[in-house]
């Protein structure tokens, strides 16, 4: 396909699967709606056949919801080629990150076979580990040397030494967190000139979100040093760059680190409690500026990538839903669970196809 | 010969316990394919051998893991041969699992040694550089009462968030050389309340300790007989490291290739899969079996089982028709005929096999295409040279070369030379226009015998409308040979012949009545696609028949070629130059034109030939087999 012709191919496309984004009222009436008639709504039905046990039925359903965001994916993957298609498709790479997560854990906790496998998603070909081969490694060891043999080699060197110093695994999380993002960085200076200022300004969004997120948990729930924390970032976000990150790293209480922050983030950040209560805040404030890059963006693929965050989140929260009715938990814990505002729907949402 | 064995759909009622021996007695007769379909019979749910496969799975990746340091020699035959049980495969697994322990040991030992050795090296490198330095170097060693200092390496992509980080604990980092991934780094700051949190960052940051020995300074060549001899040292433990390994592989050697052989014997059981459901003590295996081999299967089982059992084979019903496996017996003359028709698919269960007709029209319209005496026994002598090599294939280039010198003999050529001996046909040249009128015979020819395959094929699917209308059916091939005889009557005779006109609108009318049936669409957009697809087929046919040029085309281009050449000789004065220029151009003749003249056959099998009448999405029949190879 021509490039301008795909271009306007991509954009009529994500404004069209944009209608499939929530609204307000649509989760409100969600979350007041039964399992069978989520489960008829979401083509979920096959799942709850054989009224399978809430553990089964959780994978399943997180399978589902995994496989359509896959779906969308080809469908938005198919006119792109080059930069911008490697773009989307490191974008999905978190999901395997995640299975590599649950792998080391996995194996430094020495969890049996097929608790690890169960942890694991079902992803498509092109961003799938060679699962079976790294499941089937014995010990920790075997699994990391396997690692430093890939693509992985510094998320290895990371983990080993989780093991051999007994370190806390979250500086494999950020190590592992770090290299995603940094990839996606690398991706999106490769990409058209026309593509690169809206996707960095995109990117920069998600990697502000997960900044602020990380920051508030390493100083004040896991109380690293200040050059630890700094050093566990990356300095390259839209709004918290390498100055304002070591300004905020130094900052000893959140009602300060919220003072310090730039305009856009502060107002969305004042009066947060705890760095829970920021964290879904900062949900609601990523969610409003990727709203954004997918209604007013130039940059066809810049609205694509928007469209999957914004979808991923949706469906996460589909998957809270689910999940809280399946274990048949109250309505406000689901309404925590699945990031909805404590009870009217004219709060804001992080997402909502009637915003878009 | 043309069409896939008939095979008979097979359920299996054994006891549970027999399971094994049963997996091990079909595979031993190699003519059982699963079919991994849910029963219909609502009471067999139960898929067996769950553990048995897990323990095979197991045991088979530790197999393959060992097998990277232990080399075992090819398994030619399994001996001793017998039902592999759950308490053996689980021994076999156990004493696996003992085994690529040790080899994991060894592995982790070689991956210590690897990151001694490198650092030995940075070390290296980093003691030539303070020693070129003009420093004190006792400033940088041990425990200073207000400083606190660190030499050591990095990963070069964390340096620079380090020195930013390092910066927030009031240290500096100096950088001070790179070699290969690392960069070596110094470390200052006070000493005092930040140390604690500066370790915790260096460590986060994989940062490397270098200690720099206290002598580097006065006494450079005791640092360097030291790191000489560490490195001595660890080559002599890498020497001993490998003999370990060595003596290990051994020890084990024989034991590994006896597991190899009980993962082999266990594999039946746990290929066989979903094919098996059970019910408590009753099992039923469901599969394909050739017709031909039913009696000898129940034969072999009466034998092999001392419990009774139950065997019922019937006839595949034509709604399966798409599940029934096809099964093409192995055929040594055209096993690399097959490969290249397999290249583009299986054919369906009672659709014609096209392997032979493929053989016979590649063989012949390459020698057409390449007609020369010398180049074609060329191409048969580097066949039978390079028959190890090209394994199945040295047939098909045998035989290819063969064909090119056969029609060379009709052409009269010999490595472009036409004038040594007359043609017993026609020399290409001699006349262009005759060679063009036998290719576009010879294309027409092609493509009735296909498309008699192709109404047959439908035929014996019980698809007669699309035997009768489709775009390669009886109606499309009345139309072509109407077209084609009135062409020929127009040519002979100066007119058409009203009979054959009206053949020709007749098949034209009914074809276009056909699709306008067939496409569901508003009746605007149905015209249309009806215009379109009835006039799509006339072309089709007129434009294949005419790709059958090129079958003329390049017997002359091989004329025309070999006369290029002869002129380029002419054109040398010495009789070295002619020599090497004929030498040099016949070998780009016998390669290029060659290659060349193999793609535009395999382009006209496949786009005129198999895409008329060859489906190619059959399913393969694979029989459980013993000693296929999976394991290890």
């Amino acid at each position: 396909m021509p490039f301008p012709a795909a271009q306007t191919y991509l954009k009529t496309r994500a404004s069209i699967m944009a209608r499939r984004l929530f609204s307000a009222e649509q989760l409100e009436r969600m979350l007041h709606a039964s399992l069978d008639d989520l489960a008829s709504a979401f083509a979920l039905r096959e799942i709850f056949e054989n009224n399978p046990s809430p553990a089964l039925l959780n994978r399943a359903a997180e399978r589902a919801l995994i496989h359509t965001l896959m779906l969308e994916l080809a469908v938005l993957l198919r006119p792109l080629e080059g930069s911008a298609r490697n773009i989307l498709i490191h974008w999905t790479r978190k999901f395997e990150l995640y299975n590599l997560k649950a792998l080391i854990r996995g194996k430094l906790h020495q969890l049996p076979f097929e608790q690890i496998q169960s942890d694991l998603y079902d992803l498509p070909a092109m961003i799938r580990l060679p699962h079976d081969k790294l499941l089937r490694t014995e010990n920790i060891l075997e699994l990391l040397r396997s690692l430093e043999r890939s693509t992985f080699a510094d998320i290895a060197r990371q983990a080993r030494q989780v093991y051999e110093e007994k370190n806390e695994p979250f500086s494999l999380d950020a190590a592992i967190d770090r290299s995603y993002y940094i990839g996606m960085l690398r991706r999106v200076q490769r990409a058209s000139p026309t593509d690169q200022h809206p996707l960095l300004q995109l990117v920069g969004t998600l990697i502000d979100q997960q900044n602020l997120i990380w920051l508030l948990r390493y100083r004040f729930s896991y109380l690293l040093s200040p050059s630890e924390s700094y050093y566990l970032l990356i300095p390259f976000g839209r709004h918290l760059r390498r100055e304002r990150l070591k300004r905020l790293v130094n900052l000893e209480r959140l009602e300060l680190v919220i003072e310090q922050l730039p305009e856009g983030l502060r107002s969305c950040m004042e009066g947060a409690q705890n760095p829970l209560d920021a964290e879904r805040r900062l949900a609601l404030e990523t969610a409003v500026q990727t709203r954004k890059s997918l209604r007013f963006s130039q940059s066809a693929v810049t609205r694509s990538l928007a469209y999957l965050v914004l979808r991923e989140m949706d469906l996460k929260r589909l998957y809270a839903l689910i999940q809280g009715k399946a274990l048949k938990l109250s309505e406000p814990l689901i309404r925590i669970a699945a990031d909805m505002p404590p009870h009217s729907p004219e709060q804001t949402y992080p997402s909502g196809g009637s915003r878009v | 010969m043309f069409s896939p064995r008939p095979m008979k759909h097979v359920l299996l009622k054994v006891l549970t316990e027999d399971l094994p021996q049963v997996s091990l007695t079909l595979a031993e007769l190699a003519c059982f394919c699963p079919d991994h379909r849910d029963l219909p019979e609502a009471h067999f749910t139960h898929i067996p051998g769950e553990r048995f496969r897990e323990l095979h799975a197991q045991a088979s990746s530790r197999l393959h893991k060992i097998t990277r340091y232990f080399q075992l020699d090819t398994q030619t035959r399994l001996g001793g041969v017998h039902v592999i049980s759950e308490t053996e495969l689980e021994e076999t697994n156990r004493w696996l699992g003992e085994v690529w322990e040790r080899c994991s040991g060894f592995e982790e030992n070689l991956r210590r040694m690897n990151d001694e050795k490198q650092l030995l090296a940075q070390l290296e490198h980093a003691l030539e550089n303070f020693g070129e330095l003009n420093i004190d170097l006792g400033l940088l060693q041990g425990e200073r009462l207000f400083l606190d200092i660190h030499v050591g390496m990095v990963p070069r992509a964390n340096v620079t968030q380090l020195k930013e980080a390092v910066a927030l604990a009031d240290y500096l980092l100096f950088d001070y050389m790179q070699h290969g991934e690392s960069t070596h780094v110094i470390v200052v700051g006070l000493k005092g309340a930040h140390e604690q949190e500066l370790r915790s960052v260096l460590d986060t940051a994989g940062f490397h300790a270098l200690p720099i020995p206290p002598e580097l300074q006065h006494e450079p060549e005791r640092v360097r007989t030291e790191l000489s001899r560490r490195k001595q040292a660890l080559g002599q433990q890498l020497q001993r490291q490998q003999q370990e390994i060595l003596s290990c592989a051994a020890e084990v050697k024989a034991s590994l290739e006896q597991a190899r052989n009980t993962l082999n014997m266990a594999e039946p059981y746990v290929r066989i899969d979903t094919a098996v459901h059970s019910s408590g003590h009753l099992a039923v295996i469901s599969g394909w079996i050739p017709a031909r081999d039913i009696q000898r299967t129940g034969q072999a089982l009466e034998r092999a089982l001392s419990n009774p059992f139950q065997l019922d084979a019937r006839t595949p019903t034509a709604d399966e028709r798409m599940l029934v496996p096809s099964y093409m017996p192995d055929n040594r003359l055209m096993a690399p005929f097959a490969t290249l028709v397999r290249q583009y698919g299986i054919p369906r269960y009672g659709e014609i096999d096209p392997t032979a007709i493929f053989a016979v029209t590649f063989v012949l319209m390459f020698g057409m295409m390449f007609g020369d005496i010398g180049h074609g026994l060329c191409i048969a002598l580097i066949a039978w040279l390079a028959r190890k090599k090209l394994g199945k294939f040295t047939l098909f280039t045998f035989s290819i070369g063969l064909s090119a010198s056969f029609f060379g003999l009709l052409y009269g050529s010999v490595f472009g030379y036409e004038q040594l001996f007359d043609a017993l046909w026609i020399a290409p040249l001699s006349d262009p226009l005759y060679m063009l009128r036998v290719a576009l015979v010879w294309g027409m020819a092609f493509l009735v015998l296909i498309s008699v395959i192709a109404i047959y094929n439908r035929i014996i699917q019980h698809d007669l409308t699309h035997a009768l209308f489709d775009s390669n059916g009886l109606v499309s091939a009345l139309l072509y040979l109407s077209l084609l005889f009135g062409l020929y009557n127009l040519y002979a005779n100066g007119r058409f012949g009203t009979a054959t006109a009206s053949l020709c609108i007749l098949s034209l009318l009914l074809l276009f009545a056909y699709r306008l049936i067939e496409t569901h669409a508003t009746p605007g957009e149905r015209m249309l696609v009806a215009f379109i697809e009835t006039f799509e087929t006339l072309t089709g046919y007129i434009s294949n028949t005419l790709s059958f040029l090129r079958v003329a085309a390049f017997s002359l281009n091989h004329v025309a070629l070999a006369i290029a050449l002869f002129s380029l000789t002419n054109m040398m004065e010495s009789l070295h130059g002619q020599l090497v220029t004929l030498v040099l151009g016949n070998l780009f003749i016998l390669v290029l034109e060659g290659a060349v003249v193999a793609i535009q056959v395999l382009r006209l099998e496949y786009y005129e030939g198999f895409s008329r009448f060859y489906s190619g999405d059959g399913l393969e029949f694979r029989p459980l087999r013993l000693n296929s190879g999976v394991s290890g």
